[in-house]
Parts: C-alpha cells; sequence; structure tokens
C-alpha cells in the first residue's frame, strides 16, 4: 500500500503514514472549520491499511499540540480503529509525545490509554521544540 | 481598461519607436490587424532590442511584428475581474508586467489592460467583499449579544460577587450561556457548542432555545435530567441517530453538540447542584484550601457518539462562605502559548486562581483576561474563551 501524506498547514496537522515501515505519524495542530471533511479520508485509508496488514508491529507517533473539540471526536475514531486492529490482528504502540508540561495533551493520552486499552501505550516528555 | 493607440503589421519598428516616445507611459503598444489584436509589443524589450548593435539599421524600416509578443492575453472586454485574473497568474508574469489586450465580444480590437490596473480591481473586489462578509458578521454579533443580555442581567442580580467573561474568537461563536432565576434558587449554564464563528452562533440559538424549553420549574433542582432532555431533543432534531461511524456518503449529516455544565443554586447559597458533559466545575474553598475539581460526563450532549438515553450525574456541593465557583470553556485552558508554545492548563487555571482568591471576582475577572493576554502573547486564538466565576 502507498505511503499517505499531508502537509502540515495552520489549522491542519500532518499526516505522514509510512504504510511500508508500518510507522504512522500525527503532528501539528487540528482545529479546521470542517474536522470530518479533513479526517475522513484520513480515516479511510488508516482503514483499508489495516484491513491489509495481518501479526505487524505498528508505531503510531501522536505529536500534536493543539486540537479542538471536533477533532478530538474524530481522534477517538481514528484510535478506535487501532484498538479494533490491535485486539484481532496486529500489534499497536502509541507513542504520545507532549511537552513535559503539557497536562492537556498527557491528560487527553490517559482517557485514550484507559478507553483504548489494547494499545500499548508510551508517554514520551518531549520538549516541543525538539520536534 | 483603457483606451490607446495602437499600431499595425504595416507599421515599421521605427514607427513604433515614436509612437513610444510620444506615449511615455505606455508599457506595451499593441498591434491591431484589420481591427483585430495581433500581438503585443513591450517597451522594454522593444527598447532593449532596437538598442542593441546594428538592430535599429536591421529593423527600423520592417514591420513592427518582429519584436511582438504574438500570444499576449486577449479578453473580451465582458469577462469578470476574477475570471480575469486567474487568466492573467496561467500566463505567468508576463501579463502583470506587459498588460493585455481587451476586445469586444465578436473578438474586435478595443484597448488594453495593465497588470497595475488589474491589480487594483482585484484588491477592491477582495475588500468589498471582505466587508460585506465582516458587515454581516458584525451585525450576528449584536444580535447574539442582546440574546444572552437577558441572561447576563439576571446573572448581575442574581449574584452579587461575580465575573463574566465572555470572547467569541470571530465576533460571533459557540460559546454561551443562560440564567434563568427562580424563587427558590437560580439555574445558570455556560455551554460550548461545536464550532465557532457562525455555525458556533447558530449551534448556540439551537442549544439555548432547547435548554430554554427544557428547563422547567420542577426540573430546576436537577440539571442532570435537564442535560439528558437536552440531549434527546438535539439528537433528534439534528437526526443523530445514526451508526457510530460516519459514511462517506452521508456527509451531510450533522454530528454537533455541546460541552455544557449546569448548575442549581439554592437560594441562600448553601448548595449547589452541578451536572457537567466534559465540562469540569473548579471549587475553590476560603483561606488556605487547595482547589477542587468536579469533572463531569466524558460524554458530549448531542453528537452521534452519546447514547439517546445517555445519563449524566448530579454532584452536589455544600457551599462553605467565601468559597469560588469557576466554569470555564475550553477555549481557555486550550490555548496555545507560553514560553513553550502549549495549552495554557487546567493546572495553570487553578494556580490562577489560588493567587488571585482574594480579589473581588470583577478584579479577578481583569487580572484573568491580562494573564492568558500575556500567555496567549503573539500565537492565533484557537477558540471561543469563557469564563464564568462567583461568591455566594
Amino acid at each position: 500500500m502507498n505511503d499517505f501524506h499531508i502537509a502540515r498547514t495552520d489549522h491542519t496537522p500532518e499526516v505522514d503514514f509510512r504504510f511500508s515501515e508500518h510507522c504512522l505519524t500525527l503532528a501539528g495542530e487540528a482545529y479546521p472549520e470542517d474536522a470530518a471533511t479533513f479526517f475522513q479520508p484520513v480515516l479511510s485509508v488508516l482503514e483499508r491499511y489495516l484491513g491489509s496488514v495481518d501479526d505487524c508491529d505498528i508505531e503510531f507517533n501522536f505529536q500534536l499540540v493543539y486540537f479542538n473539540s471536533a477533532s478530538t471526536k474524530m481522534l477517538y475514531r481514528l484510535f478506535g480503529l487501532l484498538h479494533d486492529s490491535a485486539c484481532t490482528s496486529n500489534r499497536v504502540v502509541i507513542r504520545w509525545h507532549h511537552d513535559p508540561e503539557d497536562d492537556t495533551v498527557l491528560e487527553f493520552g490517559e482517557s485514550v490509554h484507559d478507553d483504548f486499552n489494547a494499545l500499548e501505550f508510551v508517554p514520551i516528555a518531549t520538549p516541543l521544540a525538539a520536534l | 481598461m483603457e483606451e490607446a493607440p495602437s499600431v499595425s503589421p504595416a507599421h515599421t519598428s521605427q514607427d513604433v519607436l515614436e509612437m513610444l516616445s510620444r506615449h511615455p507611459h505606455l508599457a506595451g503598444l499593441p498591434v491591431v490587424e484589420n481591427g483585430r489584436p495581433a500581438g503585443l509589443i513591450n517597451r522594454n524589450l522593444f527598447m532593449d532590442e532596437m538598442a542593441k548593435p546594428f538592430r535599429r539599421d536591421l529593423f527600423a524600416r520592417k514591420s513592427c511584428i518582429a519584436f511582438m509578443d504574438k500570444a499576449p492575453l486577449i479578453v473580451p472586454e465582458s469577462l469578470g475581474v476574477q475570471e480575469l485574473s486567474f487568466l492573467a497568474l496561467e500566463q505567468g508574469g508576463k501579463t502583470l508586467k506587459d498588460g493585455f489586450i481587451v476586445t469586444d465580444d465578436a473578438g474586435v480590437y478595443r484597448g488594453i489592460g495593465t497588470g497595475e490596473a488589474l491589480m487594483r480591481a482585484v484588491s477592491h473586489l477582495q475588500a468589498e467583499k471582505n466587508r460585506q462578509v465582516m458587515e454581516s458578521i458584525n451585525y450576528a454579533g449584536i444580535i447574539q449579544k442582546s440574546f444572552l443580555k437577558a441572561s447576563r442581567e439576571a446573572l448581575s442580580e442574581t449574584l452579587r460577587d461575580h465575573f463574566l467573561l465572555w470572547e467569541p474568537r470571530d465576533h460571533v461563536g459557540g460559546d454561551c450561556y443562560l440564567c434563568r432565576p427562580f424563587e427558590d434558587g437560580v439555574f445558570m449554564a455556560l455551554m460550548d457548542c461545536t464550532g465557532h464563528g457562525v455555525p458556533g452562533a447558530f449551534m448556540t440559538l439551537i442549544m439555548t432555545a432547547f435548554l430554554d424549553h427544557v428547563l422547567t420549574a420542577s426540573l430546576r433542582r436537577d440539571p442532570a435530567q435537564v442535560l439528558s432532555l437536552v440531549n434527546r431533543k438535539v439528537k433528534t432534531a439534528l437526526g443523530q441517530q445514526g451508526g457510530r461511524l460516519r459514511q462517506p456518503d452521508s456527509s451531510e449529516q450533522s454530528d454537533d453538540g455541546m460541552d455544557a455544565a449546569l448548575l442549581w443554586l439554592e437560594r441562600g447559597g448553601k448548595k449547589l447542584v452541578y451536572a457537567g458533559a466534559r465540562m469540569p466545575l473548579f471549587l475553590l474553598g476560603a483561606g488556605e484550601a487547595e482547589p477542587v475539581m468536579l469533572e463531569g460526563g466524558r460524554l458530549g450532549v448531542g453528537y452521534v457518539d452519546t447514547p439517546m438515553d445517555c445519563v449524566w450525574a448530579n454532584q452536589e456541593v455544600v457551599v462553605e462562605a467565601g468559597m469560588g465557583i469557576y466554569l470555564s470553556t475550553d477555549g481557555l485552558t486550550d490555548q496555545i502559548g507560553g514560553p513553550r508554545q502549549i495549552a495554557f492548563g487546567k493546572k495553570r487555571f487553578t494556580a490562577f486562581l489560588q493567587a488571585h482568591r482574594e480579589f473581588p471576582m470583577m478584579i479577578q475577572q481583569a487580572r484573568l483576561k491580562e494573564a492568558f493576554q500575556i500567555y496567549q502573547g503573539d500565537q492565533k486564538r484557537r477558540d471561543d474563551v469563557s469564563v464564568l466565576g462567583f461568591r455566594v
């Protein structure tokens, strides 16, 4: 399956899905006017990828610093897809990058961890500038 | 468009030279044959060529078409400014430098247009469109403010020491509030509807109307039940009974709702009932007490993912004298800023409250605004921001 990339804008994150390396990254900020329209293609391509792999180690790098409520809902759907895959056919590690002082992003990570317990959750405290 | 002198292929380069020196403002000289444009001579290119050795001797008496651009942009005068600007851009920088030729609808030469004039027209068009949109949004802002005015006045009448910060990001927004006094207490709500700007403002009207309708005297002490009823109404009205995943072909389906905190404060101020949907309540007791945060339910009101029969919980608070009570939308805590360019965060907010606990609420508001502004720095505002604070 071809790798999938969307460049970052002011309102939308960089999507860097390297399916060939089983390494998926989401970085930047997410507050598009219409979150569903932005995320729908991302979810579709992820779903197709997850349907095409089996017994695989998948790494997901979460590097968002801001996401509005509508994007948060879309992120939940994304983690839902990863969770379903981790329950049935693959191993998924979520590397949760957050600034050491950013309790907002870490708190969201913890709720994702609680809700999708099939995902291995690795919080990584790194200053934003290093990303 | 401006009328401009033109030449025909029968004219020589010498004629062009004379024509250009008679009209020093002309950037380009159109070549017209039998009433139809044949090309455009760029002044600078032409002059450069003629300045080269022997060029004048070789070409002065020959047809001027030797140095003309044979494919300039030619447009009918009926073409709109926007279409014209896209055509000009497709041609690269040439049209902006040399100008373009204007014909009537039958293709007969009429005159030329310059890049500068085109830029001016585009800027005017842009400014006019902007003005129309801003005027419309500003007026929507007036409507939204007057819509909220009754609740703001009710807050002032019921709460002696309070503040309400309401800052929509784009003149209008998705944050709103409601305050309804009853004989034995007061019902308050802070709501953060999906979206900001105009779509957000639409949602506030829907949500406030539903809340207003649901909030009967018999339900005033039961904010959790009010959330459930509003949820049901929103989901029904917006047709959100579907499944979990939005299908690609159902892009018309709404997945909207709100985060909200509802409060019932008994007269006398001893008892407070709180029900929250993704919006916490902050309490700060008098003296040295640490701030306490009550978490609301984790599901929002409305939205496809929230079940039709979703229930939220009431949490009762025994209000001590001097206790500060605060609600905030996530626009405050999620705002990016500070030296690390990260979210403002709940910790910073509660630390602020602790540091300012002795001040009257109005002063706290002013200080919070100031601190928030400094934190935001030169970052853009990400969302609407609302904070309600009061002491009983």
